[in-house]
């Protein structure tokens, strides 16, 4: 039981640890790198903990899925274009069912983008990112201690799913230090559920489609479709049970905001003014509780660190006119999200020019 | 245990062509994994996209057929997290030397103690006949219809860039020493590389003027020949094993806390 600094980044890898993970693979890049680095420092008087730098991120993702066939709760930790490198490896990850988890602490994009500021631009690559269809399950915690938190969530996620699980993550909040007592934070772990390679079964993983036997079914729509509803059914299931979320501030409000990740606590000075719906799990959407919420409100503002990723995804839920306040080129302060809300001319007339304590009634779920 | 026993016969026929020489590997692994002792509790198989990719899910193992090119990280991840387990990795030359270059390059710097055996039929067969990283220079395929513009990859010069790495060339013809250098590949306590000429008569023999898959093979006969004993380098067209120094990581006894000398594999 002890209160100390410490850094999102800091605070993944604790909680990775904490669910169990003996085996991280990665590759350096801004601004993750402190959880590769920590990772080699905890390896280092740890040997049950193997550690690998890889050559590339494509390596890094590729060597998460083969870790855990073989035993190991696996992950690895990037930003955005090394998180656009593994996307075929999540992708045959969620084919042959393989639980690991990926941290993705972003950055703004496209390309190389803006290293390193702050962005929220990857939402739609944690969903679409791979070819094909495929039911992804992404968290986004907003503060150190819930970024300990959630890792641990991802890992059980992702045994019980037997998929990759993604922690989003971003510049502002890996790099930020809060104090913390992780000790308090108790989220019971989920125990491996895949038989690890060589205890006697002779299973194919393949990422072609193919029949149990392991005969290849690629022409044979039927199968695929089968496997595909059974595998997309059972990781909504899944998800059900980890349907965190916060609803809270002013719930009196005329107006909703939806905020996440770094972008709900620049954002906090706003709470005498609306009423906040975070959801903490991107993906699935949470449907059936911001449908429940948004019928409340009049007006629906979606302030996120991108052009609309998140505000597209609620208007197609709700079919309804949402506003936008995009934080766009890593500007993830109280002045823009003003800006953003004098442009659709809804900033708050006596909008207080710093720090709210009204967030009584407030309620986090998960 | 007999050699039928390493493989699902159930599953044959295979799904390769008629005359192709990815079976004839198949074969000469099952049995020196039958000489050998390696079971499915210590050993798997990672393959890549390709034909010969479909080698695992025709033996009597555990084993992961990868996406394209990356079946060295997947090898070398199971290998990290269970150093007890023999991995043995079966590819063709484009998935490892041309998609999954940058991975070799990595793993024989690394040297991690898996095996990777090579179908190395110069070509791109499963798509249709392309130009490979291997390819002779000046062939005629299907992407290259004046024949192939670049030299190949030196895969002996790659993997030798480690001193303590193995290497060998051997041929589909060349059964006896094939066997040989898998069953030395395998023991070897290192990144071992065998690369294995091999023939692909659908989708490049035909186009490059041989009229059977018999023909590929007896060309093996008449152009390869073996090094002379204790080569330290395989001219074009030499079969032979080019061994590097033992790494003192893996000599029993003398390793590091961590390292693996018991493997398993004698």
């Amino acid at each position: 039981m002890t209160k100390r600094l410490v850094q999102g980044n800091e605070a993944v890898l604790l909680g990775a640890i904490k669910a169990g993970a003996t085996y991280f693979a990665g590759y350096p890049i801004s601004p993750s790198s402190e959880i590769l680095a920590q990772a080699s420092v905890y390896a280092a008087s740890h040997p049950e903990f193997r550690f690998l730098q890889e050559e590339d991120e494509i390596a890094s993702a590729n060597a998460i899925l083969g870790g855990s066939l073989a035993g190991a709760k696996s992950f690895t930790a990037t930003s955005g274009p090394g998180f656009s490198l593994m996307q075929e490896a999540i992708g045959y990850g969620h084919k042959v069912g393989i639980p690991c988890v990926i941290i993705n602490v972003m950055r703004v994009g496209p390309g190389t983008g803006m290293p390193t500021m702050p962005g929220q631009g990857d939402l739609n690559q944690t969903r679409y990112g791979s070819t094909g269809d495929y039911t992804s399950i992404v968290f986004y915690p907003s503060t150190v201690a819930e970024c300990y938190e959630y890792t641990i969530h991802a890992f059980n996620a992702a045994e019980e799913s037997r998929s990759p699980v993604i922690i989003l993550s971003d510049a502002f909040l890996g790099h930020l230090n809060e104090v913390a007592d992780l000790d308090t934070i108790d989220v019971p772990v989920i125990p491996r559920t895949l038989e690890p390679l060589a205890k006697g079964s002779t299973r194919l993983f393949s990422g072609v489609a193919t029949y149990a036997d392991g005969e290849p079914a690629t022409a044979d729509a039927d199968e695929y479709i089968r496997q595909y509803h059974e595998s997309r059914d059972h990781r909504l299931k899944v998800a059900e049970k980890y349907a965190f979320h916060e609803y809270g501030w002013n719930k009196d409000a005329e107006t909703l905001v939806i905020a996440f990740g770094i972008t709900r606590r620049v954002a906090q000075p706003l709470a005498p003014h609306f009423a906040l719906f975070r959801p903490i799990r991107i993906w699935p959407t949470l449907d059936k509780e911001l449908t429940e919420v948004a019928a409340r409100y009049k007006k629906i503002i979606v302030i996120e660190g991108s052009d609309g990723q998140y505000a597209n995804v609620v208007e197609r839920m709700l079919l309804r006119r949402v506003e936008r306040v995009p934080l766009l080129g890593g500007r993830m302060s109280l002045e823009a999200i003003r800006e953003g809300l004098d442009a659709i001319g809804m900033l708050p007339a006596e909008s207080e020019p710093s720090g709210s304590p009204a967030t009584a009634g407030s309620h986090r779920v998960g | 245990m007999a050699v039928k026993d390493k493989l699902k016969t159930d599953l044959f026929p295979t799904i390769w062509c008629p005359g192709c020489g990815i079976g004839l590997i198949m074969q000469q692994l099952a049995t020196v994994m039958d000489d050998l002792g390696l079971d499915k509790l210590n050993t798997v198989l990672i393959t890549g996209i390709g034909c010969t990719g479909r080698m695992g899910a025709y033996m009597n193992f555990e084993s992961v057929y990868t996406l394209h090119g990356r079946t060295l990280p997947v090898a070398e991840a199971i290998k990290m997290v269970r150093p007890e387990l023999n991995v043995i990795v079966v590819s063709g030359d484009g998935d490892t030397a041309s998609i999954g270059g940058n991975h070799l390059l990595h793993s024989i710097r690394r040297n991690p103690n898996i095996t990777v055996i090579c179908n190395n039929n110069e070509i791109y067969g499963l798509t249709g006949g392309q130009t490979g990283p291997t390819t002779p220079q000046g062939t005629n395929t299907i992407s290259s219809p004046a024949g192939a513009t670049y030299s190949p990859i030196n895969l002996q010069g790659l993997v030798n860039t480690n001193p303590n790495s193995y290497y060998a060339k051997t041929t589909v013809y060349h059964q006896g020493p094939m066997r040989k250098a898998i069953k030395e590949a395998i023991e070897w306590p290192g990144f071992a590389f065998v690369d294995v000429a091999s023939q692909c008569i659908e989708n490049n023999g035909r186009r490059i003027g041989f009229s059977s898959a018999n023909d590929m093979l007896q060309s093996y006969r008449t152009e390869y020949k073996a090094a002379p004993p204790g080569s330290t380098h395989l001219e074009p067209h030499q079969t032979g094993i080019v061994k590097g120094q033992v790494p003192a990581a893996a000599v029993p006894d003398t390793g590091p806390a961590g390292a693996a000398p018991d493997n398993g594999k004698n």
